[in-house]
């Protein structure tokens, strides 16, 4: 699997740099943003990265702030979002939490600390594409189902089915054309009775009139 | 306070094995910015504690309180903290004193970084 691409938002330099040479360390690909509005630039770009590290006291924009705007455009695989702060009241936490954050670590960052928090922000990422997959490939399933929940004009008699362009077709080729369903050949019991066997029996005694001719 | 090392060396050592091959020396690199910013911060204090701006000095020093920490500068880091907790409680009287320690400990930050960097001079 690709690395996923981390953004590092922070308008101290010296913050900026050490994040993101500990995760350039871990092998993620780091892109910088020196403050709130850069940041949400990115995050709002088509292509955003996959997780986003905020400071929350920048210029401009502070992290909670960015989180909220971004948290407001409709998709199927947001950005995990760590604020870093120095604040550690739980009233901050909370705060930076309702605002749409995903998680925090305050400053300075731990190193292992600050990987360990982003490798579950990856794992949380993965999943949900792996969801928003599933999701796309199950509605487009459940078009072809609905394909086939319509009515259907049947013939009474021979049971052939009319189709969209008003000619008659067999039951096998409108199916075989309308879904997945491919047909294989048999008999049910009752048909047998009806139309095998006496076929069969009526060859059977094609056979002895034959044998009794020849013997003559 | 204590009489330690103006910059902590354990968290020397660990910027310095941030490094990634083919990579720029990340202590280096972090101490240059560290030079290239933090002079100015310290100014704008000082100045805004001379002017009484009492909310610039509570964010100057939340801002010097990162760029210590992050550089293992802990008596540095200690005294931002404590100007952080003055500039909440908007006392620039009990900050004064501060605000001196704060160039000391800066000063002597400021030596051992470019001793790092130049260790011949």
């Amino acid at each position: 699997m690709v690395p996923l691409q981390v953004l590092v938002a922070d308008d101290e330099a010296v913050s900026r740099t050490v994040v993101g040479a500990m995760l350039k360390k871990a092998g993620y690909p780091v892109v910088f943003a020196p403050d709130g509005q850069q940041a949400f630039q990115t995050l709002d770009s088509d292509d955003p990265p996959a997780i986003a590290l905020l400071d929350w006291e920048m210029p401009g924009l502070q992290g909670p702030e960015v989180v909220q705007k971004i948290r407001t455009k409709d998709t199927q695989t947001p950005t995990y979002v760590i604020l870093l702060t120095s604040r550690d009241s739980s009233a901050d936490i909370v705060q930076g939490l309702r605002a749409g954050a995903d998680d925090y670590v305050t400053k300075p960052a731990n190193e292992d600390e600050l990987i360990a928090r982003v490798s579950v922000g990856a794992r949380v990422v993965e999943l949900q594409a792996a969801l928003a997959e599933r999701v796309r490939s199950l509605e487009e399933a459940l078009a072809n189902v609905k394909a086939l929940q319509t009515l259907l004009p049947m013939c009474a008699y021979c049971k052939s089915i009319r189709n969209d362009q008003n000619y008659w077709e067999k039951v096998e080729t409108y199916f075989t054309q309308h879904s997945n369903v491919s047909f294989t050949h048999s008999y049910c019991p009752h048909c047998y009775e009806r139309f095998v066997r006496p076929e069969l029996e009526a060859l059977e005694s094609a056979r002895a009139a034959q044998e009794r001719q020849r013997r003559r | 306070m204590d009489q330690g090392p103006a910059l902590d060396p354990a968290v020397l050592d660990s910027l310095r094995k941030l490094t990634s091959p083919g990579e720029p020396d990340v202590l280096a690199e972090v101490l240059k910015l560290f030079l290239d910013e933090v002079p100015a911060r310290v100014e704008r204090l000082r100045n805004a504690w001379a002017d009484g701006n009492i909310e610039e000095v509570h964010r100057s020093a939340h801002s010097l309180k990162g760029s210590a920490g992050n550089i293992g500068a802990r008596r540095l880091h200690a005294v931002c903290s404590k100007l952080d907790e003055i500039g909440k409680s908007r006392d620039l009287v009990a900050a004064g004193p501060l605000v001196r320690e704060l160039g000391v400990e800066f000063d002597k930050v400021e030596t051992e970084i470019r001793r790092l960097l130049n260790p011949v001079s």
